[in-house]
């Protein structure tokens, strides 16, 4: 791949998705577009280049933006945000909304379904009686193709064997041939819909709870404040944000504190309205 | 499955899954080692069944650290003598021996590398818990023979072209062979050798140490840790260290969590590789 084909799949990328490619992920490029272009019966990348530069296939275009998005998910990611949701911010949440009985989620990078699935399992498995409240769980991710995964709800050997537990394994997924399904009445709580964070975002109810995990990292500093600015106008009063590991809102949106509970840094509102 | 990644994760699954099975007569043993309400008679019941493990079984306890003065001739003297633990890994390792004595070209690994690297980690595994202040289940010494297990597969799907970009994300974007096979693969060795361990019936726990060898934070389980561990010690044995002089970090909330000060690690280290020096022969490494 030479250097103007790189500058120019990089800024294409950042134009459509915002996610930041910098030099030395050439070979990350590389390998995510030859591995499109035979999906898609092309001889190399320079073919799918320049069938993208040409802006005769939309579907194409888009594929490139996918492929370039990292998919990387898995049940319970990082355990101890999960610990700290079930001991301590679901108990605070159901109690406060226990007169409505309503209780809002949203998932902003929900890829393959791992993470809003999780959640439902901790809901299924310790507050049980929020299943019969108006749960509005929206689930989101800025890749189609990724999103048709989730819906489905399967889930290879290996990718089930990425934190979840036997007892929830047995529990909540069922075999189908050589993969597994997640429950069918979880799975359908789930509104999975498509959402690309840097433009119109779809009407959401407020969010008592937002799971932005490990998708901040990839934009820059601008891009960063913008989303967080219109999470924070999201969120209900005394709703949470969680973030990744590697992600803060500190020096990017002083609307929202932290606050440490266990192992893990979860985000509030300074000044609930 | 990832749509974007240069390898077929279902061929890989299924590669998996067409592995030759390990003898019942191990597996039975396995499954026997991590139930807590199995006795000693009762391990020694099921090996006395199987004659080719009973011969491998009264080599291991009657090899030279093994051997006391008096020579052991019963199945039950001989689990008595080296526990559970050492009973279920020589069954493992004797049953794994011939995949994991082949070079691995894919890891740059020759001939019988990988095997003494099993039994290094392997006999680690064993000095691990006279240090540890926590309990170390007896499955983790199998955990750490059979970690590197996922190779084995791995290295069947390394095009000259895929391992071409393996080595661009270490070398130029300074990553962990681990990371260049999660980012360009989407699937890393120690997940596919619990998926091989899986295939073969052997306990959760076995699995869980060697698809988080390199990642104990999160196992979330004491087996990862050990194996984790012990696959470092291994390694230091083998470039003929002493351990006197550490040349590794482990991390720091593995050690807390097996109740190791950092200054115990040379000693460790130490007693692992006279260990080795002795034991190996036990594993015919």
């Amino acid at each position: 791949m030479n250097a103007a084909d790189f500058t120019y799949v990089c800024g294409f990328v950042r134009d459509e998705s915002a996610i930041v490619l910098e030099p030395g992920k050439e070979y990350l490029v590389e390998s995510r577009l030859l591995t499109l272009a035979r999906k898609v019966g092309l001889p190399s990348i320079e073919d799918l280049i320049g069938q993208v530069r040409t802006a005769k296939d939309p579907a194409l275009k888009r594929k490139v933006v996918d492929a370039m998005t990292t998919n990387e998910s898995s049940f319970f990611r990082d355990i101890h945000p999960f610990e700290t949701l079930k001991k301590h911010i679901l108990p605070e949440i159901i109690a406060r909304r226990q007169k409505e009985r309503e209780l809002s989620i949203w998932c902003g990078a929900a890829s393959s379904g791992q993470e809003p699935f999780t959640i439902m399992m901790i809901l299924a498995e310790y507050f049980p009686q929020v299943l019969d409240w108006n749960l509005k769980f929206i689930a989101t991710d800025l890749s189609t193709e990724i999103l048709a995964r989730a819906r489905s709800g399967r889930f290879s050997q290996l990718e089930v064997n990425r934190g979840l537990p036997a007892t929830l394994l047995v529990k909540h997924f069922t075999r189908q041939g050589t993969e597994w399904e997640f429950s069918e009445k979880l799975r359908r709580r789930v509104n999975f819909q498509e959402l690309n964070l840097i433009k119109d975002w779809p009407v959401m109810p407020p969010a008592d709870l937002v799971f932005l995990r490990n998708v901040l990292i990839y934009f820059d500093v601008e891009t960063k404040k913008a989303i967080l600015g219109r999470v924070r106008r999201l969120l209900r009063p005394g709703g949470t944000l969680f973030l990744g590991g590697a992600e803060t809102t500190l020096n990017l949106d002083d609307g929202f504190v932290a606050v440490v509970k266990d192992r893990t840094s979860c985000y509030q509102l300074r000044f609930p309205q | 499955m990832n749509e974007n990644t240069l390898v077929d994760l279902d061929a890989m699954i299924a590669k998996a899954n067409e592995l030759a099975p390990l003898p019942a007569s191990t597996v039975r043993l396995a499954q026997a080692v991590s139930s807590a309400e199995t006795t000693l008679e009762d391990v020694a019941e099921l090996i006395a069944l199987d004659q080719a493990l009973t011969a491998t079984l009264l080599r291991g306890a009657n090899s030279v650290a093994s051997a006391s003065a008096t020579p052991v001739r019963s199945v039950k003297e001989a689990v008595m003598r080296l526990g559970t633990a050492r009973v279920l890994a020589l069954a493992v390792a004797s049953s794994t021996r011939g995949m994991l004595n082949t070079p691995v070209t894919g890891y740059g690994l020759r001939q019988g590398e990988l095997w003494r690297h099993s039994i290094a980690s392997g006999i680690a595994a064993e000095v691990i818990p006279s240090y540890a202040s926590v309990g170390v289940p007896p499955e983790a010494f199998t955990a750490a023979i059979l970690h590197d297990i996922g190779k084995l597969l791995m290295t069947k799907f390394l095009s000259e072209e895929i391992m071409g970009f393996l080595r661009r994300a270490e070398e130029g974007d300074h990553l962990t062979r681990l990371d260049s096979e999660r980012v360009l693969l989407s699937v890393h060795h120690g997940e596919l050798g619990g998926l091989m361990a899986q295939h073969w019936r052997l306990p959760e726990r076995i699995v869980t140490g060697i698809i988080y060898h390199h990642e104990p934070d999160a196992g979330n389980d004491v087996t990862a840790d050990v194996t984790y561990l012990a696959n470092l010690v291994a390694k230091q044995i083998e470039a003929g260290l002493d351990g006197r002089q550490l040349d590794f970090q482990p991390s720091p909330a593995v050690l807390e969590r097996l109740g190791l000060r950092p200054d115990e690690l040379p000693t460790l280290n130490q007693a692992a590789a006279k260990r080795y020096a002795q034991v190996s022969a036990r594993y015919n490494a």
